[in-house]
């Protein structure tokens, strides 16, 4: 399917979603309570049939106080890409686990919760993925840091 | 006296059969412990081609490549358990200093002496074999000029074993042997004791034991 009709199939199902300009694929902006609805319309709907979940990542904008996280998605059916993302409120980053529709999710979602701090509903097993159990603070962040990092000197 | 040269028999059959441990960080693995070992290179030259999958048969580690935090204590360990006298040789930047990582990192160690005494610095960004080879001449000199068994673990001050342009083997000889009678003698394991990640070491063992 072509990107344009694609998102207008996009727009028919969920009207509160919004179009995300400049991007090399579709991408869709979506508030986090309609996240799982939007997910499961997109994995189920017979002529979207999203049901690989490429990748699954954060984005940090402090000055914003926001997260973004950011959904990459294609049909092995179609062959047809869309990214979805949806901001998150950076002092409180609750989002939904999208685990029950892509299992993978588990995985990049604990990576993300490792690196960013995001925290996700319903996630069965939301651990520290890569750094170790008793590591303080999500390094990911922009304003990280520790007492061993060593700034660049001007 | 015979103490005198019954260390020197000692050392010269100790630095002719380092056997290496087969581990490896990062890429600088693929050039140090893969091209080395293979045929063209052909670390056997130097009787060090036995690399051993544990660290109870290996006495030289060889640090290819940058350390991170979760690692550290786990190379720790792998260095307590190897029997003595133990070698270690860090090869390229990251293992040297942090390299590339040196700064804004949060999870790359500056450097492999940070985490375990480090006898010979090979610089490089990969290194060549040849200068891979390098270091390990110099480690193998340095054994043979450098420990008594009297005094395990305390040795001569680390060297860089980079390879000098323009210079006859007998100068550079010259040069090492000058260097090694001059230059002040640290105790590299209190070092490396000193760090963060010798305390989780050991806090494991600690652990370990009560259980």
């Amino acid at each position: 399917m072509d990107p344009e009709s694609l998102l207008a199939l996009v727009e028919t199902a969920h009207p509160t979603l919004r179009r995300r300009p400049l991007t090399d694929r579709p991408a869709v902006s979506v508030a986090p309570g309609e996240l799982l609805a939007v997910m499961t319309t997109l994995r189920d709907h017979a002529d979207l049939r999203f049901d690989l979940l490429i990748t699954h990542t954060a984005i940090d904008y402090p000055g914003e106080n926001r997260f973004e996280l950011i959904y990459l998605l294609y049909s092995t059916v179609h062959g047809h890409w869309l990214i979805v993302a949806a901001d998150v409120d950076r002092t409180r980053p609750v989002a939904p686990s999208v685990c029950g529709l892509w299992p993978i999710a588990e995985w990049q979602e604990r990576e993300a919760y490792d690196l960013m701090g995001v925290l996700y509903d319903n996630h069965p097993d939301l651990r520290r993925v890569f750094l170790e159990d008793d590591w303080v603070g999500f390094p990911l962040r922009k304003d990280y840091q520790d007492e061993y990092m060593l700034e660049l000197p001007k | 006296m015979a103490i005198t040269r019954l260390d020197a028999a000692i050392n010269l059959a100790r630095s002719n059969s380092l056997w290496p441990l087969m581990f490896g960080t990062k890429c600088c693995a693929i050039e140090m412990l893969m091209a080395t070992g293979a045929a063209h290179h052909d670390l056997a030259r130097f009787g060090a081609e036995v690399a051993r999958a544990s660290v109870r048969q290996a006495d030289l580690m060889v640090i290819a490549g940058a350390i991170v935090k979760k690692m550290a204590p786990r190379m720790r360990l792998l260095y307590e358990q190897m029997a003595e006298p133990r070698y270690v040789i860090a090869t390229g930047s990251c293992a040297i200093s942090g390299g590339p990582f040196m700064y804004n990192s949060y999870t790359v160690v500056r450097g492999a002496d940070e985490v375990v005494p480090v006898d010979v610095y090979v610089p490089g960004c990969p290194p060549r074999p040849e200068a891979f080879f390098w270091g390990l001449l110099t480690l193998q000199r340095m054994i043979r000029e450098g420990e008594t068994i009297r005094e395990p673990g305390v040795r001569r001050k680390p060297v860089m074993a980079a390879l000098p342009e323009d210079v006859s083997l007998h100068e550079i000889r010259a040069e090492i042997r000058a260097a090694l009678a001059n230059e002040n003698v640290i105790d590299v394991t209190q070092a490396a004791n000193q760090k963060p990640w010798a305390r989780k070491v050991r806090e494991w063992i600690q652990r370990a034991s009560l259980r």
